[in-house]
């Protein structure tokens, strides 16, 4: 037993077959209803069917996550395109800095669905609209981490640079933005997450394809199985590429990473 | 001999705040070439205020600044400062530090790698040049900080406090390594501390501030050769009459 103690994964593990058997036994024996809560081993049928023969008809889960995926991409990275630069300038600026603050705290406010019927009539029904719904999601939380990320680079940082006569673009491009960096991924990993909070619902209108229309579209049928396989695909997307995103950022950073453990 | 820095009639006082005691009031202090001048005082005197204006990181509200004959207008231009914090950039390692600095009073890369190389193994950490400062220790850390500053070849240097975020031991050997490196790079040096004994180690002159208003107090000129017993008599009559003096 003490090595079975020793091994917090394999006990995690365990746990959660435990929790799936009883999950089973107890549609097995009524006590749960099957369309309210399918049991595992329908949730596996519903998958089998997903990956054989699609749902709808034709359209495999592997078409939904990418689709999915690509759009999340997109979104994301129009908005870090956008942000980084315009937060750096702001971050950089008092005077900016005061006069955007109503604005962004606003915009950021405004919940990114609740622009859905904007978004069809400037964008269409096409994938402009899901791209820029997940674009705007983002970009208002990477701009305030941009923003932050200057703002409070260590003051110390930029009076060492000046003792050695660097100033202007060279304080900005060699101290200011290494400095901010490590912020400025963390900004990213927030703004992913918020991707993937926006996508099920700017999958909802004139599509098909991608899980968000997926789950919206097994609701129709009345197939909470196959609802179920959709957010759990989306939830072992965003594992993904929120790992992707930290191996970035320990290929990046290198000296960021860890510093507990090599701290002497 | 002209002094390599010269203070007259400085006073500093923070804007909006006429009602209280400038920080610094019309001070006037000479350090000739070569001197190692130490600020001493309890906090709130104005040392590191003094010393940041010397550095030209702050202004003075009114008074002359000099170094070397030219009026202080900036940081940077042959004053090598040294913090509290070592204020290394993280995101380098110990040598890319030092040759930020050295690149910095236009070495090419590779006179820079040179001059990173003997800064190195001039404060003893050839071995540890590949290290982040987050991978060093406190003491690590402050002599990368004191070669990245000697890395712009400075004729002055100015060190606020760098040996007090330290323990006691690796401080009594951050003194002795700063003294050795002194020894084989003379440069004038103002140091503030607020440690007695620190500054009676290290010295020619010891420079005693009071508070409210900032002000130089009393002037103790130290002739003991280096490197200095901790028990010689007449340091520890000295260290009674600035502990009279400081309390």
């Amino acid at each position: 037993m003490s090595a079975l103690r020793d091994r917090p994964a394999l006990q995690g593990a365990m746990f959660i077959v435990a929790l799936f058997a009883l999950w089973e036994l107890a549609s097995a024996l009524g006590w749960l209803r099957v369309f309210q809560f399918p049991p595992p081993s329908r949730i596996a049928e519903a998958l089998w069917e997903l990956a054989v023969s699609g749902f709808p008809e034709g359209v495999r889960i592997w078409t939904h996550a990418a689709v999915t995926i690509a759009r999340i991409l997109q979104g994301f990275l129009l908005a870090m395109i956008t942000a980084i630069p315009i937060g750096l300038v702001i971050g950089r600026a008092p005077l900016l800095d005061a006069a955007t603050l109503p604005i962004i705290t606003f915009a950021r406010s405004v919940a990114t669905l609740s622009l859905l019927p904007l978004a069809i009539v400037w964008f269409g029904i096409g994938e402009l609209s899901k791209v820029m719904l997940i674009a705007y999601g983002c970009f208002w939380v990477m701009l305030t981490n941009t923003i932050a990320a200057v703002k409070y680079v260590d003051p110390v940082l930029i009076r060492a640079a000046r003792t050695m006569d660097v100033d202007g673009a060279r304080l900005f491009t060699q101290v200011i933005l290494p400095a901010a960096a490590p912020r400025l991924l963390a900004g990213a990993r927030v703004a992913l997450g918020v991707g993937f909070m926006v996508i099920v619902g700017a999958e909802m209108i004139g599509t098909i394809r991608g899980l968000g229309a997926l789950i919206m579209e097994a609701r129709n049928f009345y197939r909470t199985d196959i609802s179920i396989v959709g957010m759990v695909a989306l939830g072992l997307l965003g594992i993904g590429l929120t790992a992707g995103l930290a191996w970035l950022e320990r290929v990046l950073l290198p000296w960021n990473t860890g510093l507990a453990s090599v701290r002497r | 001999m002209r002094p390599w820095i010269e203070l007259r009639g400085v006073t500093k006082r923070y804007d909006g705040d006429a009602a209280r005691a400038p920080v610094l009031l019309d001070i006037d202090l000479n350090v000739a070439e070569n001197e190692f001048v130490t600020l001493v005082g309890r906090s709130g005197c104005g040392k590191t205020t003094l010393l940041n204006i010397v550095a030209g990181l702050v202004e003075a509200s009114s008074g002359e600044v000099k170094v070397d004959g030219a009026r202080v207008t900036g940081p940077g231009r042959g004053k090598g400062v040294v913090f509290q914090q070592h204020a290394l950039f993280p995101w380098l390692t110990a040598r890319r530090n030092i040759e930020f600095g050295a690149s910095s009073r236009g070495l090419d890369a590779a006179a820079a790698r040179n001059e990173a190389d003997q800064l190195l193994a001039l404060v003893r950490l050839s071995e540890f040049g590949e290290k982040y400062p987050n991978q060093l220790s406190g003491g690590m850390q402050q002599r990368v900080a004191i070669a990245r500053a000697l890395a712009l070849d400075p004729q002055l240097l100015l060190m606020d406090e760098p040996f007090g975020a330290l323990d006691e031991i690796t401080r009594i050997e951050m003194q002795e390594e700063l003294l050795r490196v002194w020894s084989s790079r003379r440069k004038t040096v103002l140091f503030v501390t607020h440690s007695i004994t620190e500054a009676l180690m290290l010295s020619d002159r010891i420079v005693v501030m009071r508070a409210n208003p900032g002000g130089i107090a009393a002037e103790y000129r130290i002739d003991r050769p280096r490197p200095r017993n901790r028990s010689d008599a007449a340091l520890a009559a000295l260290h009674e009459q600035l502990w009279t003096q400081l309390r």
